[in-house]
């Protein structure tokens, strides 16, 4: 939601390696059913989506913001890929 | 006659004072609820919704760029740039 300009001073900031994306138009808040239609902003959330395209792991919320639960989805997929 | 009236009286001092008296320790209505946060409607093991996106070259990302090559985390960050 934030704009792009706005992510690119974050990404720098932080030094992020992975794309940093915009939801400028608040699209993808509301078709992942995170849009608070009471604050205009959307909620932390976090998707882990396999290769084809199917949801493995919702985080929402609070928990959102630590990265343990989408981070053992991942590793889930590795452990697919060792058998 | 006066009796009467005197009594009438009483009679309204009696519902004027309950009357102020159920102003006074009626408790406090609590506060009117948050509403909650909202719920994703989207569950584990559906396909995720395509999204188009913009990076910070300005570039259009999709969910779709990574079918079939990529595992996605899709992670809102809202505010990210507010130190929130």
């Amino acid at each position: 939601m934030d704009s792009s300009y706005s992510n690119k001073r974050f990404a720098e900031d932080i030094g992020v390696k992975f794309p940093l994306l915009s939801d400028w138009k608040r699209k993808a808040v509301k078709d992942y059913g995170v849009y608070n239609e009471a604050s205009g902003y959307g909620m932390r959330a976090t998707f882990v989506v396999d290769k084809d395209g199917i949801i493995k792991h919702i985080e929402e919320g609070r928990t959102a913001i630590d990265p343990t639960g989408a981070y053992q989805a991942c590793n889930l997929f590795d452990k697919k890929k060792a058998n | 006659m006066i009796k009467r009236s005197a009594s009438l009286v009483l009679l309204l001092a009696i519902l004027a004072l309950s009357a102020f008296a159920q102003q006074t320790i009626t408790p406090p209505q609590a506060p009117a609820q948050q509403p909650a946060p909202p719920k994703t409607h989207l569950k584990v093991g559906q396909a995720a919704p395509e999204f188009v996106l913009t990076d910070t070259e300005g570039k259009e990302v999709k969910l779709s760029d990574f079918k079939g090559k990529k595992n996605v985390v899709l992670a809102f960050y809202v505010l990210a740039f507010t130190g929130g």
